[in-house]
């Protein structure tokens, strides 16, 4: 069977995967009543395709299992997990309000405003603080979906309390 | 953890477990590389088609097992060695089991890309197209390969058989 192994060996892995077609199958056949080395790398093929098939996928180990369903908590990193992700807009637009009322506040400190200037200043942070509070809301709304009410609610506390504190110490300096 | 993920750990961890195993012999190994392997699919699950995440789980699972062979070079070839020894050996009277132990080994003996061609197509059942874009073959390459790869166990089985 050496001159011909290509041959052969395509159509036994043929033969055994199903695919040879009934005219070949025949053929082979016929090839092996005349050629005991072809018959036996036959007979040889089909044992083994019988010891293959009892050899089953393995199933993974429990401690293994446990690892994989673990991966989505030990890297939060993936987008739509994260606690604080910066990359959202409301976010990102909320928390970067509060530094600029903190300084509008700050500004708005002048020993002796106008009250023009008073006027426009209780306009401008009555906007801003209705924005933070909508956004608080929107804010606390994701972080819920994600982590749960108590720690939306740790969260968009924290929020409020800084809004509530800025909007005392502006009712304050307006006193 | 997102729902596709868990069903992706349902359904793949177990033929992602077997390459591992059957290619680093070794099973703390084969569950950290497993591990490696899903950590990544976690990660790049977006980037992913999702019809093709078993045949791209099933190449970095590989990859990463023949990365650390590679890193255990000298180790390998010596038990590679020994395994050809162990796989030898008058098999008269075995039992379907000891027949089933004597082809893992030889099986686990086969030299790279053999022995993957033999476990993704003959005990994963994957079909030749799958496996073809796993090991990043054509499909007449996959069908050439696995052909010696058979022929290689089947006169092993010969030699040990009566």
């Amino acid at each position: 069977m050496n001159e011909y192994d290509d041959k052969w060996e395509e159509r036994i892995n043929a033969l055994l995967d199903g695919e040879l077609e009934a005219d070949d199958a025949e053929l082979l056949k016929a090839e092996a009543t005349d050629d005991r080395e072809l018959a036996r790398a036959i007979v040889d093929a089909y044992q083994l395709q019988q010891a293959m098939d009892a050899l089953r996928v393995e199933r993974a180990p429990a401690s293994l299992t446990k690892k994989l369903q673990a991966i989505p908590r030990q890297h939060r990193s993936k987008p739509g997990f994260s606690l604080f992700n910066f990359a959202q807009p409301r976010w990102a637009a909320a928390l970067a309000a509060i530094p600029l009322v903190v300084i509008a506040v700050s500004l708005m400190r002048p020993d002796t405003p106008s009250a023009a200037e008073i006027a426009q200043a209780r306009q401008e942070m009555a906007i801003a603080f209705a924005y933070l509070d909508k956004a608080g809301v929107i804010t606390g709304r994701e972080i819920e979906s994600t982590v749960g009410r108590t720690m939306a609610n740790a969260v968009t506390d924290s929020v409020n309390r800084t809004i509530q504190s800025q909007s005392l110490n502006f009712k304050e300096n307006e006193a | 953890m997102s729902k596709k993920y868990r069903q992706w750990v349902k359904e793949y961890q177990d033929q992602a477990w077997t390459v591992a195993r059957y290619i680093l012999k070794d099973a703390q190994e084969a569950e950290d590389a497993t591990q490696e392997a899903f950590v990544k699919l976690w990660k790049n699950q977006d980037n992913i088609d999702p019809k093709r995440v078993k045949p791209w789980l099933m190449k970095v699972t590989r990859n990463g097992c023949l990365d650390r062979l590679r890193r255990r070079r000298d180790n390998v070839e010596l038990d590679e060695s020994h395994m050809a020894g162990d796989v030898a050996g008058p098999m008269q009277g075995a039992t379907a089991t000891e027949i089933g132990i004597w082809l893992k080994r030889a099986i686990g003996g086969l030299k790279e890309p053999y022995r993957s061609l033999v476990v993704l197509r003959d005990i994963n059942q994957h079909s030749y197209e799958e496996v073809a874009v796993m090991l990043e073959l054509n499909l007449a390459q996959v069908k050439t390969y696995l052909h010696r790869a058979r022929k290689q166990l089947r006169e092993q089985l010969a030699e040990v058989r009566p």
